[in-house]
This record gives structure tokens, sequence and C-alpha cells, in this order.
């Protein structure tokens, strides 16, 4: 009988365990279909909760214009938003540009063909389009070797084609990937097999150099060996070229992002200033190259390729990454914010993905093997961040403080957040609670500010009692050496 | 036991490292060293190292102390110990070399007693720096390094009755000694395993006939 009340009592502990810890699990448990994780201090993996989920998968099969069913779209290379808020896509398999509305539920317009004024022209395979801030189109028409500029009512106004420069070789071919336009209506284009960096055009449409180039670097050891290295050995070695920009985006004061794709995975996008120096700021671990943790066997393994880049507002960047579909955004100061996105063939997955931007409060991603535009819409967490980030870049780190506390209450671990609550303390001068929070957000250098103002202080309100005791302890030897003095004379004697 | 941690042989531990010249020279004749003590200082050296690992301050500690393991750094320090002390005495034993493996193990613990010293103070000390004083305190634990390593060179020379130059070939010798020893072991660890196993498979063998 004992025995019989025992076992029903353990099994309705049980239950109540199953029904306590189940939903809890479950309520816990992302509702992303991709993995979560930002790195550490010392680049271990943390799980972070999702800063951005999916919200939407768009795929025109269904949508109309004018009538007629858009179709699906085919290797889509490209897509770009214009000031307007409209979404222009470059569906580079079907040789057309399509224009969504800003919330890309409905299509605007499709563009097949253009009057230059001599003659009906089609697109070659459209691989780049981008929307100036005076609202001119410019299309990267890869196989048609031109940029193609449209004015705000979508009209011809003029090709950028045929490069002439003594820089360029005599053979090489315009095949333009990318396009870029900057607040002077200056052209920037990624070309195919251009290894000297970003083509520029100034407004007239002329070609005036590189910009940006990626210097090859060789090492020491490479050097060694091309040394010893026959002439016959040397022709057959890889050759060192720099990689080729994949992707830009330019702010609004003309600094470009450019994503390349670094082999090292150090650095995988750049800031370029208007001489085309890399300006941009690489964070605590000199890293801004997408994942740090790429060890494995198999495709899956090896350094982060980023294919684009999309500058947001406040100094916040993502950069999309094609070997493993994820999204890495990163801070002014090169910290990484949050990592979010996965390949797969679920919502919200992706399995080539070519192209980022941002709307707003969402990012819109182009994949060109599915050929479907994914939209995701930020969490709690993901504004959060967002919102700390941009008050801490406008110089509130007072405000910021309640924003990273409730960052803190999502993720405890955050170390953006309590470096963010720390250095507000720092500048209030709580010393004390700035030392806890910096220790905490793993931050040397601003911990050993923090620490050394704390320290001078205590020093300062104390001098007299150290000072006192230090005179003490100085006569006391003295008083102590002569006494011993006097014994081991004694004993001498 | 109380003989070899009588206050004499403390007293000399402590004249030892003032004066390392004479001090190890009177260890090897006149018996005024303690292998007990050296073997303490040894612990000490390595509790010390942890806990340099472990609690010196957030500013100049920049190790993960989810990969400091006490237990297994003393037993790692303890086993290196033997491994010198054991080699140099193979090594010296062959080069004339005067040291019994007694005085060995005294001086190479004895030396290690300023280090133990300097990172205590060090790990102290380092509540009290910040960032551009941290070169001082690297200064501070590299003296401290240098002193007993320089004793220890002076305790091998002086109870062989080496020259310097003969302490550093030999020196150089024990480093291949102990390369030698390790390949040993690992050999043998090996064998043994095998052997093992040849007579596990054998007992499995019968017991499924």
């Amino acid at each position: 009988m004992k025995k019989s009340k025992l076992i029903k009592f353990i099994f309705a502990a049980a239950a109540v365990l199953l029904v306590a810890i189940v939903p809890s699990l479950y309520a816990m448990a992302a509702p992303v279909p991709y993995v979560c994780y930002n790195y550490d201090y010392r680049e271990n993996l943390v799980y972070t909760p999702a800063a951005y989920e999916p919200d939407r998968a768009i795929t025109t099969d269904q949508m109309e214009y004018n009538g007629e069913k858009v179709g699906t779209l085919n290797n889509p290379g490209d897509l770009c938003k214009a000031p307007d808020g409209r979404v222009f896509v470059a569906d580079t398999g079907n040789n057309r540009i399509i224009i969504f509305d800003d919330q890309i539920t409905k299509v605007l317009g499709i563009i097949n063909s253009f009057n230059d004024g001599k003659k009906e022209q089609k697109f070659k395979t459209p691989s780049g389009v981008c929307v100036s801030s005076i609202g001119y189109l410019y299309v990267a028409d890869t196989k048609g070797k031109r940029i193609v500029v449209f004015d705000n009512n979508l009209d011809f106004v003029k090709y950028i084609e045929n490069p002439t420069s003594e820089v360029l070789e005599e053979s090489f071919v315009f095949n333009p990937l990318k396009v870029s336009v900057d607040y002077a209506e200056r052209v920037y284009c990624i070309a195919d097999n251009q290894f000297e960096g970003i083509m520029v055009f100034d407004t007239d449409g002329q070609f005036t150099g590189f910009y940006g180039t990626i210097e090859v670097k060789i090492s020491n050891w490479d050097k060694f060996w091309k040394r010893i290295a026959s002439k016959a050995e040397r022709s057959k070695q890889r050759l060192y070229i720099p990689t080729t920009f994949t992707g830009m985006d330019i702010d609004s004061a003309g600094f470009v992002y450019a994503s390349n794709i670094d082999s090292d995975g150090k650095q995988g996008v750049r800031r370029l200033n208007p001489k085309g120096e890399d300006v941009i700021k690489k964070g605590e671990n000199g890293n801004v190259g997408g994942d740090l943790r790429t060890d494995g066997v198999g495709t899956y393994a090896g350094a982060s390729q980023f294919v684009d880049v999309v500058y947001r507002d406040n100094g916040i960047y993502s950069c999309l990454d094609r070997k493993r579909g994820r999204i890495f955004t990163y801070d002014h100061e090169g910290n990484l914010l949050y990592i979010f996105g996965g390949l797969g063939t679920q919502e919200g997955t992706f399995q080539m993905p070519s192209a980022i931007e941002s709307l707003g409060d969402r990012i819109v991603i182009l994949d060109s093997n599915r050929n479907s535009i994914f939209i995701f819409k930020e969490t709690e967490y993901g504004n959060l961040i967002n919102e700390a980030v941009a008050l801490r870049y406008d110089g509130d780190e007072k405000l910021a403080v309640d924003v990273w506390k409730r960052v803190l209450e999502l993720d405890e671990n955050n170390e953006l957040a309590n470096t963010g609550i720390g250095k507000a303390y720092l500048t209030a001068g709580d010393y004390k609670q700035a030392m806890k929070y910096l220790r905490l957000g793993m931050n040397r250098t601003y911990y050993s500010i923090a620490f050394r103002r704390y320290r001078n202080n205590i020093l300062k309100q104390n001098i007299g009692y150290i000072l006192t005791v230090l005179l003490v302890l100085i006569i006391a030897f003295v008083v102590w050496r002569k006494v011993k003095g006097k014994k081991g004379v004694k004993k001498n004697a | 036991m109380r003989e070899a941690f009588s206050k004499e042989k403390w007293k000399y531990l402590f004249y030892t490292i003032r004066h390392p010249m004479d001090g190890f020279y009177w260890i090897r004749h006149q018996e005024r060293g303690s292998v007990p003590i050296a073997i303490l200082c040894v612990i000490i050296f390595s509790l010390t190292f942890t806990g340099n690992r472990l609690l010196a301050a957030f500013i100049v500690n920049k190790i993960d102390p989810r990969n400091v393991d006490s237990w297994f750094e003393l037993l790692g320090v303890l086993a290196f110990f033997l491994l010198i002390c054991v080699s140099n005495w193979s090594i010296t034993c062959l080069l004339n070399g005067e040291g019994r493996l007694k005085d060995i193990a005294i001086a190479i613990g004895y030396s290690t007693v300023p280090i133990t010293i300097i990172l205590a103070v060090a790990t102290a000390l380092s509540y009290a720096v910040a960032d551009n004083e941290q070169a001082l305190y690297s200064l501070l634990v590299a003296v401290g390094i240098a002193y007993g390593l320089i004793i220890m060179l002076i305790g091998i020379m002086q109870i062989h009755n080496y020259t310097l130059g003969k302490t550093m070939i030999t020196l150089g010798l024990t480093f291949l000694a102990m390369l030698i020893i390790v390949f040993l072991l690992l050999l043998l660890s090996n064998l043994i395993g095998l052997v093992i196993n040849f007579f596990r498979s054998v007992y499995i063998e019968i017991i499924f006939r």
C-alpha cells in the first residue's frame, strides 16, 4: 500500500514537472529556423535570442502587373531601395527590372525594354541595380557591357560604357556587375574580372579611375618559396591577384561600404573614404570577417564569404554571408552586434543569397537560387540593440543605459550591453559601478581607465593615513635596526 | 623528518637564495639542504603559479579561468620536476658531475623559491596597477623568473663542481635526455597497452568459446 502511494506521488510530481517545464521550453526556443549566436570576448560561441525573425517570403509567381502574371524570378542578382521607398529588383535571368512598392506586396512596374533614342533596347543579364538620391535609376547591364541610366520617370538618359583610360588594358571588356551612386551622382561600379578595385565614373559618365584597391598580402614565407622556385615551377603557381569586391553600399556622407571575399576570414568588408582608403574600425578582436569559428570539414567549413553589404542608419551595417547564409551586423566601432540567418529550404533560410537591403526595421534578402525575396523583421531584442547603438552613435550614452539594461534582461551576458552601461557610468563618474559592468563586458581598456580613477580617488582621500603609516613603519624599522645592532655587538663581545 | 624541516634547514634555504654560490656548495658538501623542503617548495610554486593565473587582477590577467585546473597543474609541475632531476642526474653521472640526485632535487627545488615569492607579490600588486602600469607587473614577473633561472644555473654548476660552459652543455644534454625519457615513456605505455589489449582479447575469446 505504501509503495503504491509512493509511486503515485512520483508520477504526480513528474507530471507537475512536465507541465511546468515543457511550455517554458517551448517559449524559450526561438521560433526561427536558424541558430542565433554571437561570439564572446574569448571568441567562444554564446547563444542569443533572435535579433531578426522571418516575416515573409515573396515569390512573384502569383503577382500580377497590368493584368498579366509576373512569373517567377530567374536568378535575380540585386535589389535596391529607392529614396521614395520603392524596391527595384534586377531579375537577371529574365532580363528585366521589377519595381515593387515599399512593402514588396505588389508590382508597380516592369522594365523589359527601353528606347535609347535610336531604337528599342533590351537588357542582357542586368545583375546590378541602384537608385540615386535624386531618383535616377542605374542598371548594370552585364552582358550589354554598359550601365544604363534612367531618370525619375524611368525614361532613358544615357549609357555609361566603353571606359577608356591609360590604366585600363586594351583587351579589357567592361562587364559591370554591381553599381552604386553617391550623393554627387558619381557612379561606382564593380566590374567582372577587374582586380584593380571599384571603377569610378564622374557625372558625365567618364571613367576617372580606380577606387579602394585591395592590396595583395604576400607573406615572407611565400616570398621565400617564390625565390627558390624555378621559372617553370613559378609559372604553375597560383597568381597573387587581389580579391574583387562583391557588393557595395554608400552612406549619406559618401563613404563606400564594399564587401569582398576574404579567404582568411579577417576582413570581409571595407569602409572607403573619398580617397579610397579603408577606414573601417575592426573592434576589439580586429575582425570584420564574419564567423570567427570556421573550422570543420566539408563545404560548410571555411571563412565567411560576404557577397553584399548594406549600410543602415547610425553607423550600423549588415553583411551577407554566402557560405553559411548568415547576416552579420556590425556597429561603427566594428563590434559584432548580432548574427541571424542560415542555409536551408525553410522560410527564412537561403540557398544562394545574393543581395541585402534594409527597409526601415526590416531586412530584405534576395535569394538567387530560390528566386525569392525574404523579409526579416526585427524582434524586441534586435530593436533594443539597434536603438542602443543608435543612441551611443549620437553620443547619448546616458539614454542608452536604460536600453542596454533592457537588453541585459533578454540576454544577460551581452558584453556590448555591459560595456555600454559601464562606459556611461564611467562618464558619469561612478567608477565602482563602471568597473563592475566593464568587467562583465570584458572591456579591459575602459575597465583600466575606471580602475585608475577609482584607485586615485581612494589614494587622494586617504593620503594622510597612508603617509602616517609609512612614517611609523620607517621609524619602527630604524629603531629595530638599532636595537638589533646593539644586541649583535653584545653577542660578538 | 623533523630534522628535514628543522629551523636551520629553513634558514639555510633563504641563505642559499641570497648567496647561491656559497649556499649550493655547502649543500653538496655539508648536507645543509633538505629534499622534503625542496619538494614542498615545488608544490608551493605550483600552487602560486595556479594562483597567479586564477587570481591576478582582471587588467593583467588574460587567462580564461575555465582553462585552469590547479590539480592538473600540480601534477604536471611535479612530473616535470621529477623529469628534470632524473634527466640531469643521468647526464651528469656520465660527465663527472659530483652532485647526487638528492642535490639536484634540492638545487632545482630551492631555485623555484624566488619565482614563487615574486609571483605572489606580483599577484597582490596586480590589484593596484592600471593600464599603463602593466609593464611594471610584467617586469617584476620577468625579473623573478630570471633570478630563479640564474640561481638554478648556479646551483647545478656548484653541486656538480662544473665550469659555466660545462653546465650549459650538460643542460642542453639534459633537455635531450628529457625528450628521450618522454619518448620512452610514451613507447612503454603504448606497448603495455598493446599487451593488455592482447590478454583482454584472449580472455574474451575464451569466454565466448
